[in-house]
């Protein structure tokens, strides 16, 4: 059974569409970024996908269940992180877990001691007594992280898990995500502008703009399709250059459909009697496809 | 309507709700002062002027209680006013406190979940809309139902001093029987059902208990009329009135809780 299934998905808002005909299946245990610009439509897939929003046309289903129908089924198996999901300003961070903890069915010592868990590896055990309206926004945020992992979900919804966290509280928070992807059986679907973080991450990527998946499909794949090449670079002596190679900055690069072309080419260096200071291999990264897929849609404009 | 258990689930959205309801100042002061106010203060003020004021002063008081069924039982004017307090404004505060009182507590439990965006988290937690409404309104009408037997004990209190006062005898029949019994917890349901509607469409939990204020229109009406002579609220008329908020209760409840999903309760 597929952890994440849509079909046709689509959501409008009066004249606006959203989302359209989204379909995809994600297999348990994957990790999933979910990628676009502003207003792409990526939280209004996370809460198609969690039963906040019905959809206009098409269906989904969360572990095989219709997050509409059987909500609370779903959601027993779910976390979910949106930023629009706060938690009770007046009751402290730990009693805000203790109260969710009860409603994911824990027992008040269970709920307890899991909050503290939770909150202590966030680096929240301090302020744990602290009423949440006093929070600052980067503390809210790992509030809300410990709240979706309240549950031992078996699939995570994270919107923007890092948007206003300073670098640290970032670390902590991506720390988390990792240890949670890394565990058999989870699946993590992401939604996230961070796209370096998100290659490291991520098994699978969407892409979407305007509402339209644009992409679906690891990296290289994604970067095949998008005609994104893999560079062999030197780093020679100043003013030196090489056959067949483009100049960019300090460093001379050409495309190579093989990584196995690479010691042919320094070895055609080195007999040519250049100085290599550094040479490398650049691998189409995941911010090049992004590029490469919105800036197609944007009209061919890239950046 | 079936008694059912809480569940545990349930249970903790009551506690917390009560705690969240009693933190918010100006449920608070509806809760303590309003009860205060005007079943115990107001009629141990109105007493205590009775008893000082010289008879001969008290005039108004008759031409008031004319209109009163109990004008011609040969009351003396210091007795009038103790009627006019059981029979006019008792009854009437008794109607104003549960309306106000579940929806104030209503508003604060369904706009004030949304306003400070913790309604989102409440709906993606693992518990069924339906367990959430309930424990809404159980949260609700409990709190409404303790301020009225809160105020029912003051204003007893108040009455059994005014009796031995005043000879008169002690202000329970049949008609408070019935408003006590029925009609004030119809229409606390009432408050909370209503406040529930239009939740949707107020944008704070303060706009929606102003728009609740027009509710208690009808009941100063309600009041206003007897004096008019037009009609006397004994205890068949309350019944009447108690069987009518019923049905309202349930045409209400039933919209209410087909209003009460994800999209609407999270419109912005
Ligand atoms: N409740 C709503 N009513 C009307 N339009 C909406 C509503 N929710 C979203 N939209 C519109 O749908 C589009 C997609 O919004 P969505 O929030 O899904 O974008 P997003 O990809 O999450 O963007 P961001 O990266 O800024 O979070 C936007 O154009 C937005 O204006
Ligand atoms: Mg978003």
């Amino acid at each position: 059974m597929d952890a994440l299934t849509a079909e046709g998905l689509t959501r409008r808002f009066g004249e606006k569409t959203a989302l359209s005909r989204l379909s995809l299946a994600l297999e348990q245990g994957s990790v999933f970024g979910f990628l676009g610009p502003n207003g792409a439509g990526k939280t209004t897939t996370v809460k198609l996908f969690t039963g906040l929003l019905t959809p206009t046309e098409g269906s989904c289903s969360v572990l095989g269940l219709d997050p509409r129908r059987e909500a609370e089924k779903v959601h027993a198996q779910c976390g979910v992180l949106t930023e629009s999901a706060r938690m009770y300003p007046h009751l402290s961070g730990l009693e805000n877990l203790a109260f969710f903890g009860a409603l994911c069915g824990l027992s008040r010592a269970g709920a307890r001691e899991r909050g503290e868990e939770l909150l202590k590896r966030l680096g929240l055990a301090e302020a744990g007594k602290l009423p949440a309206g006093k929070y600052s926004t980067g503390m809210a945020q790992r509030l809300s992280l410990a709240r979706a992992l309240l549950g031992r979900p078996r699939v995570l919804f994270l919107d923007e898990p890092t948007s206003g966290l300073d670098p640290e509280s970032a670390q902590a928070v991506n720390a988390m995500i990792g240890e949670q992807a890394g565990q058999e059986g989870v699946t993590v679907f992401l939604c996230t502008h961070q796209l370096r973080y998100a290659q490291d991450l991520c098994g699978s990527y969407g892409v979407i703009d305007h509402g339209e998946l644009l992409a679906l499909g690891g990296l290289e794949d994604l970067a095949a399709r998008a005609g994104c090449r893999t560079y062999a670079a030197f780093r020679l002596a100043e003013g030196e250059t090489l056959p067949g190679f483009e100049r960019d900055g300090a460093w001379l690069r050409r495309a190579i459909s093989s990584e196995d072309e690479m010691p042919g080419l320094l070895r055609e260096a080195v007999a040519a009697g250049r100085c290599v200071y550094e040479a490398r291999i650049e691998p189409p990264t995941l911010e090049d496809v992004y590029f490469r897929f919105v800036g197609r849609g944007e009209g061919g404009e890239t950046v | 309507m079936k008694a059912v258990r809480l569940s545990a689930k349930e249970r903790a959205i009551v506690r917390k709700d009560l705690r969240g309801i009693w933190k918010t100042r100006m449920v608070r002061l509806t809760v303590i002062l309003v009860p205060v106010l005007l079943c115990f203060a107001m009629p141990a003020f109105y007493l205590f002027l009775a008893w000082m004021v010289p008879e001969t002063e008290l005039e108004g008081t008759r031409e008031l209680a004319a209109m009163l069924p109990a004008a011609a039982e040969g009351l003396s004017e210091r007795q009038l006013m103790v009627v006019m307090i059981s029979r006019l404004l008792g009854p009437m505060f008794f109607l104003m406190i549960p309306l106000m009182v579940s929806t104030a507590s209503a508003a604060c439990s369904f706009v004030g979940e949304r306003e400070n965006g913790t309604m989102e988290t409440l709906l993606l937690a693992p518990v069924s809309l339906r367990q959430i409404f309930r424990a809404k309104v159980t949260a609700c009408l409990l709190l409404s139902l303790i301020t009225e037997l809160v105020s029912l004990l003051a204003f007893s209190a108040v009455m059994a001093a005014a009796s031995l006062l005043f000879e008169v005898p002690y202000y329970l029949d049949w008609s408070w029987a019935v408003l006590i019994l029925l009609l004030s917890p119809g229409v606390t349901l009432f408050g909370v059902t209503f406040m529930v509607l239009i939740s949707g469409r107020s944008k704070s939990s303060m706009e929606a208990m102003q728009t609740s204020g027009y509710l208690v229109l009808p009941v100063v009406l309600l009041f206003v009329g007897q004096l008019s002579g037009a009609f006397t609220l004994g205890p068949g008329l309350l019944l009447v009135l108690s069987l009518a908020v019923a049905a309202a209760d349930a045409v209400l409840a039933s919209l209410a809780s087909r209003a009460f999903t994800p999209e609407k309760l999270l419109r912005a």
